[in-house]
């Protein structure tokens, strides 16, 4: 009786998967299939499906399947598309990394040959990453990145030499030192530390390391971890540390230690400071991080949109692509899902209020003169294994007090191992 | 013919169960001794092994190390208020009943929620701070979280896990005390015993299978604490289950998570053993 | 207190009684009120420090809890905990019949064999099951994650429902036979009737172990998450309005169920448990 239960059940599920399949297969017509690593969760897809993409098919008749796909099941499918030399997908959208590896590959069509999209300005640094193994890989889609959060009553502790305006325009003299000074002089000031970080277990702090901090001190994220100027650097961050808030370690995300006042200057991903924004919008600004002796490091996460070669739609693809990077649908993309924008015009007809608060930070960071844009590298599985590295370095460093002389040869061997067995490129600024 | 079928009839209705947990005990363990020895080539390593005690990377040993500490704090606190108010609510009183309901409750409350819950309590802007605050009792929160105050957030873990499963304690002592007779205790007071000596000469003796069994299943579970660590402390405070899953989840280390898995099996086969030799007899007489 | 007089004394040990009571119920019942009073609250009351209770109160937080994708987290934990009282049900229960009403050589030994399973962590069984299911297409799916938690759930629905049938007695089922009913009509007739309410309980108790776990539905999901393993990853890096939102909806079940199953809570945990 328990197995006929368990067969009953197992039919039934079979039946119900096939006739959703058949559904879904009935749906495709002659469309644009875009497969996407990016918006995948729901409540994002919900936007795509139901206010992105209705307006692009009553303007132009094409209809579009968005599929969401992990980075891992893109590849495998591209990859035997590609082999089959029968290709389905006609539009990607995806992350530097992934875009890079599938140029690489020779997948990607050059996307010069359809022309330049009119009326709009794709950020400078936006264009140099695009243009790949010798073609217009990917037209820049949008982009995210972590900036710092100032609650406007540390400006009345701000250190010698240093001014809002310095602050708020990343001017030469925000620089990490500067941080330093103006988190011992809130500390000493009101007489609890005043700065704070998302070193929580699901916290981006580990970014911070290898993103912000290594390149600004030693010009790199990987080839320079252990160096002369990363045991500086650590020094310098062991020293910081005595000023940030101690229960920082616990902290995913910025909003609520903001909003509670129990720091004054954080660092954080956009999309986890935006409701400390949203909030109390008058309370607080974001402004771009500092600069260190080899430049204003910060990451960029920038997703693009590609065609595959031989894609059977190519010409609606790019339709498409003009479509979401048109400057009012790449405000709606951020009003809804805190993407960026990658044009000029999108920042300017951001309406006023939180979100222009957030974009304007974001784009002061962007077009800082002395930017050192870092990528976050694609190790696929070992992604993982990466994040410990800095981490561990973090932990026993800063947190243990240990030599950063005597901790950083091993790890440092472990990095290079890491990169040389998935056979990735050193990500920018690196390479 | 009948008298065959009616023979077999009990073991065809057991077997589908007994094979089930077969299956789901029995493969696990082979291949997670296989995930753990061997690696993809198929050769045997002890790369995973060698990476869980003495990789900078792994917290192995702070893990065995805080989950036994927990275990070692917690439980004592448990055992203690659970003997209390089960004795406390034996008495028959108006709206007993109900506090038992209530008392049970966390019972029935995920791991996960209790971490949630003591940490809307305990956090910078949660409650406890913002009552002393309003008190005046102190002027600046009590900071729980983070590393530099460890032994807090340990406090902290502490409060959630006693809150938490004091109830599996409370339910089994309160079972096992319901089940001796009033008579005796009635007795012991008409002779004018103290309470204390109540407790030590008749209560406690007569609820020792009880306790015996509250305290190994107690034990076993404390070694599988996951839900409210994690929530609570991440990884400052890592335990044997929050580091098998870092390790499967985030690092996909899946040789070295199943080796913590190992290792919780190992302890919970040895405690289940012991359980099971005192419990045995016992067990069958009362028969269910 | 040796001065007082019997009356005062019996008075004094009933207020020390009361108040004992009174603590007690509070430790365990304030912080859940708390969380779910804070999960309501009003944003400007819960960032005010001087609000110590809100007083103003939203289901916002909630909304935004079902915008991140708990809607979905919610629905598939029901299914999950579902098929895991189907499963374990359409197992456990012939198991725990024979358990009451047969007397059969190896009887005890099964039972001792079940009460053993019982303390098999289900934390073990997780990793190990990512490399079987990745194998045979079950990964990530809702029916991988239940099989899983049937093999927790099992043992414990055996051992109830045994003992709900030991429960019911045999007279009545004799009875039946009697009445010239045939073995398969006194168990529809007469013994499922009077054991319904107490296998009820037992459903219940199997739907909220599953509810209620998150190792192992973390580590089998990816995209289809249950909802304490959506909140374990998703719900981390969340506002802590929106966590505690989340307290909310995993506890409602349990409370429903405490309720619903008062009759059977101390029976029924004092022998499974033990």
């Amino acid at each position: 009786m328990a197995s006929k239960t368990l067969v009953g059940i197992a039919a039934l599920v079979v039946v119900i998967i096939l006739i959703a399949g058949v559904f879904l297969y009935m749906g495709r017509g002659a469309t644009v299939v875009w497969a996407s690593t990016q918006l995948n969760p729901a409540q994002e897809q919900a936007f795509v499906k139901e206010e992105l993409l209705p307006p692009f098919t009553q303007e132009t008749g094409i209809e579009v399947q968005f599929v969401a796909i992990s980075y891992s099941d893109l590849a495998t499918r591209l990859e035997a598309e590609m082999q089959a030399g029968k290709v389905t997908i006609d539009l990607i959208g995806d992350l530097h990394g992934g875009l890079d590896l599938f140029a690489s590959k020779g997948w990607l069509e050059d996307l010069s040959k359809f022309g330049a999209l009119e009326g709009r300005t794709f950020l400078p640094s936006l264009e140099k990453f695009s243009n790949i193994h010798g073609i217009k890989a990917y037209i820049p889609w949008m982009t995210a990145t972590y900036v710092m959060v100032v609650n406007k009553k540390a400006f009345d502790y701000l250190p010698e030499g240093l001014t809002k305006d310095d602050v708020i325009k990343g001017t030469d003299k925000w620089t990490y030192d500067a941080l330093l000074a103006w988190a011992k002089k809130l500390y000493e000031e009101t007489g609890s530390p005043k700065l704070g970080f998302p070193a929580g277990p699901k916290g981006l702090f580990v970014r911070f390391l290898h993103g912000y901090l290594y390149p600004a001190f030693t010009g790199a994220q990987v080839k320079n971890f252990n160096s002369p100027e990363a045991v500086q650097m650590w020094e310098y961050l062991r020293e910081l540390w005595k000023y940030v808030h101690p229960s920082s370690t616990t902290w995913d995300a910025m909003a609520d230690p903001l909003l509670r006042e129990e720091v004054w200057i954080a660092w954080d991903h956009t999309a986890r400071i935006k409701d400390a924004i949203v909030q109390k919008p008058d309370q607080f600004v974001v402004v771009p991080v500092p600069k260190g002796p080899k430049g204003r490091a910060f990451i960029l996460v920038v997703a693009g949109l590609a065609i595959p070669k031989n894609a059977p739609n190519a010409d609606a693809a790019w339709k498409l692509i003009d479509y979401l990077t048109r400057p009012e649908v790449q405000v709606k993309v951020l009003e809804k899902v805190g993407f960026f924008p990658t044009v000029k015009e999108a920042t300017g007809a951001i309406p006023s209020g939180p979100l222009k608060i957030m974009s304007e930070g974001v784009a002061t960071q962007l077009g800082a003169p002395d930017a050192l844009v870092a990528m976050i590298p694609s190790l696929g599985p070992k992604g993982g294994d990466f994040k410990q590295i800095y981490l561990t370095a973090f932990e026993q460093i800063v947190l243990n007090n240990q030599d950063p002389a005597a901790v950083l040869p091993d790890l440092a061997q472990q990095l290079m191992n890491l990169f040389k067995e998935v056979g990735a490129p050193l990500p920018p600024p690196d390479a | 013919m009948r008298v065959e079928r009616d023979k077999l009839l009990p073991y065809i209705l057991v077997a589908p169960s007994i094979a089930y947990m077969a299956f789901f005990i029995g493969y696990p363990l082979l291949e997670g001794v296989r995930l753990a020895f061997v690696d993809e080539k198929g050769r045997f390593t002890l790369a995973n092994i060698e990476y869980m005690l003495y990789s900078v990377h792994s917290k192995f040993w702070d893990a065995l190390k805080f989950t036994t500490l927990l275990a070692g704090v917690v439980i004592p606190i448990e055992v203690a208020i659970a003997i209390a108010l089960a004795m406390l609510l034996t008495y028959k009183f108006k709206g007993r009943d109900l506090a038992v309901y209530v008392v049970v409750l966390p019972l029935v409350i995920s791991d996960v929620a209790a971490g949630l819950i003591w940490y809307s309590m305990l956090t910078g802007g949660g409650f406890l701070n913002k009552l002393l605050l309003n008190l005046g009792v102190i002027s600046e929160p009590v900071i729980f979280f983070g590393r530099e105050y460890l032994w807090r957030e340990f406090v902290a873990v502490v409060l959630a896990e006693v809150w938490r499963s004091t109830a599996i304690v409370f339910v089994i002592l309160f079972a096992g005390l319901q089940m001796i007779s009033g008579e005796l205790i009635e007795a012991a007071e008409v002779f004018g015993a103290s309470p204390m000596q109540k407790l030590r000469h008749i209560i406690l003796p007569l609820l020792k299978p009880s306790l015996q069994a509250a305290l190994i299943i107690r034990t076993l579970f404390a070694f599988q604490v996951f839900g409210s660590v994690w929530i609570l402390a991440g990884r400052d405070i890592p335990v044997l289950a929050g580091e098998a899953y870092y390790e499967q989840v985030e690092l996909h280390h899946t040789g070295v998570a199943a080796l913590y898995a190992l290792v919780i099996a190992c302890i919970s086969l040895f405690l289940g053993f012991i359980y099971i030799k005192s419990f045995r007899a016992k067990y069958l007489e009362v028969g269910v | 207190m040796a001065l007082l007089s019997p009356e005062v004394r019996e008075a004094v040990t009933g207020i020390l009684r009361a108040a004992a009571v009174a603590l007690a119920v509070s430790w365990t019942a304030l912080p859940i009120i708390l969380a779910i009073t804070y999960a309501l609250a009003d944003p400007n009351d819960y960032y005010n420090m001087e609000k110590v209770i809100p007083t103003r109160l939203t289901l916002e937080h909630i909304r935004s809890l079902i915008a991140l994708g708990a809607g979905r987290a919610i629905v598939n934990s029901v299914i999950v905990a579902l098929l895991t009282v189907a499963f374990s049900f359409a197992l456990g229960l012939p198991a725990g019949y024979a358990l009451a009403r047969f007397v059969f050589p190896g009887r005890d030994t099964v039972k001792l064999l079940l009460v053993g399973m019982r303390m098999f962590p289900i934390i073990v069984i997780g990793v190990p099951l990512t490399v079987l299911y990745l194998k045979i297409g079950l990964n990530d799916t809702l029916l991988g994650v239940a099989l899983a938690h049937t093999s927790m759930a099992l043992p414990f629905v055996v051992l109830i429902t045994s003992s709900i049938f030991a429960g019911i007695p045999k007279d009545l089922e004799e009875a039946g036979l009697i009445f010239g009913l045939t073995r398969a009509g006194v168990l529809l007739h007469i013994t499922m009737p009077m054991a319904l309410p107490g296998l009820a309980a037992a459903a219940m108790f199997a739907f909220l172990l599953s509810w209620n776990e998150v190792f192992v539905a973390s580590v089998l999901t990816f995209n289809n998450r249950t909802l304490p393993a959506f909140v374990l990853v998703q719900v981390a890096a969340a506002t802590e309005l929106i966590k505690f939102a989340a307290v909310i909806i995993m506890v409602a079940p349990a409370l429903v169920f405490v309720f619903a199953a008062r009759k059977y809570l101390v029976t029924m945990w004092g022998i499974t448990l033990r």
